[in-house]
Formats: C-alpha cells, structure tokens, sequence
C-alpha cells in the first residue's frame, strides 16, 4: 500500500514539474496532495488525512485555479532573457542538495533502527481534547491570523478601499 | 525483512525519503519555473513534504497527538499564505500585466 500511495504523489509531483500548462500542473498537484493524504491514512491518522484532502486539495488548490484561470496565464510566458547560467546553477544545487540529504537519510542508523510499534489511529476526540487542553491560546490566534490574511488579501486586490 | 523489504513496506525511513524526494521537486520548481504561479504551487509541495514528515515522525513516536495538532495549525498558516500570496500575484498581474517572476524586476533598476 505504501509503494502506491508513494507512487502516486511523486507522479503527481513530478507531473507538475514538468507541465507547460499551468491548469493540468494544477490538477497534478491535485493528485499528488491525494497520494500524500493515503499516506497519513497509512500513518493511523484519519483526521489529518481528511484535512488534507479539505484544505490542501479543496481549498488552496482550488484558489491557485480560479487565479490561473482568472489572470489566463495558463501558459508559461516566453523568457526574455535566456539566462542559462542561474538555471544550471539551480538545477545543480537542488541535485546536491538533494544528493547530500539522501545520503543523510539513508546511511542514518538512528533512523533505521527505529521499532515499528502498533498505534491507536489518530481520533477526532485526543486532537480536539489536546488542542482545548493545551493550546487554546495558540487556536485562538490562528483565528485571528485568518481574520488579518483575509482583511489583508482584499486590501492587496481591490483598487479603491 | 530485509532492510529493502522494510523501505519498500513503508518504514520511518521510507517516510522521510519519500518526503525528501517530494521537497526536492517543490524546491525544483520554485527555482527552476519561471511563473509565479508555478513556484507558489512548489512551496506548497514543500509544505506538504514537511508535513508528511512530521506526521511520520509523531506516528513512529507511538502515535502522538501532539504532531497532529501542529499540523492543524500549520495548514491554517498555510491557508493565509495562500491567500496572501495569490493576492500578491493578482495585484503584481494588474500592475504589470505578467506573472512572470523575472519581469517582477522593479527593485533592481
């Protein structure tokens, strides 16, 4: 099961590397935020999987959408300078970046030996005790986070306040 | 199991690759597309990679509860910074008529 849910968001990521068509990278992204959500089913942790799907893939992807579609860039625009160098020097960064973690992951003992122990799968009622318990304060700041990213959005877009 | 046995099944190992291979194509496309639209959807790829991490971290911890609720309040962080973001690309596109990050060049003359 992981080897599947594995495959499908890397495909899906990989899709919207490579996509000239900014909605079918989109719809990639889409796809990929699904394989991610079967993994954190397969991580015994339903709720997070559920938010993932509803935030990540029904809500932010679906604005990233309605902005493409809206702005009709669906297309990349043609570069005006080649600028070949900063290319290649990014593209060899992410390379050795990505190399030199790998390395790091995998020759890692600590991580290797970690015991694969039987879990109770994530419910609605531990998060939502903890959350209230624990962090009521930090819950009620993200409400008013979202109060000022929403005030400062509209102000960002409409011309005249 | 053999050690490949154990990857291919899905150990904390396997979790945190697949995580590092998913942060690497975020990073890929932010660096490399030219679109600001494009490279708002790379961080997004690289906010998923860390999440999946986290959460593989907090389950191989037996299941804890702590990792979930931080994941509750970084996909809050992460719903305003979409929003704010894309009201940024949709006042820089009203401005100038592109999405393109390179003729975001303002600043520079």
């Amino acid at each position: 099961m992981f080897l599947i849910f594995a495959l499908i968001s890397l495909l899906g990521a990989l899709m919207m590397f490579r996509m000239r068509n900014l909605i079918m990278a989109g719809l990639s992204l889409v796809l990929c935020f699904t394989g991610v959500a079967g993994l954190f089913l397969l991580l015994a942790n339903p709720v997070a999987a559920a938010l993932q799907i509803i935030v990540y893939a029904g809500a932010i992807l679906v604005l990233v959408l309605f902005v493409i579609m809206l702005l009709a860039s669906h297309e990349e625009e043609p570069s005006e300078k080649p600028r070949g160098i900063q290319r290649w020097a990014s593209a060899l960064t992410v390379a050795l970046l990505g190399a030199s973690a790998f390395g790091l992951v995998m020759r890692s003992p600590l991580l290797a030996s970690v015991p694969d122990s039987k879990v109770d799968p994530m419910t609605l009622q531990r998060l939502g005790v903890l959350l209230f318990k624990e962090h009521l304060l930090a819950f009620e700041i993200t409400g008013l986070l979202l109060l000022a990213a929403m005030i400062a959005a509209v102000s960002l877009v409409k011309r005249e306040l | 199991m053999t050690p490949t046995q154990t990857l291919l099944h899905g150990s904390l190992q396997a979790y945190i690759f697949l995580a590092l291979l998913l942060f690497v194509i975020g990073l890929a496309t932010v660096l490399i597309r030219r679109s600001l639209l494009m490279q708002f959807m790379g961080i997004e790829l690289m906010l998923n990679a860390a999440n999946l991490a986290l959460l593989a971290f907090a389950r191989y911890r037996g299941g804890d509860v702590q990792g979930t609720v931080f994941y509750l309040f970084i996909i809050a962080v992460a719903a305003c910074e979409a929003a704010v973001g894309l009201a940024l690309v949709v006042a820089l596109f009203r401005h100038k008529q592109t999405t393109d990050s390179d003729r975001a060049d303002a600043l520079k003359q």
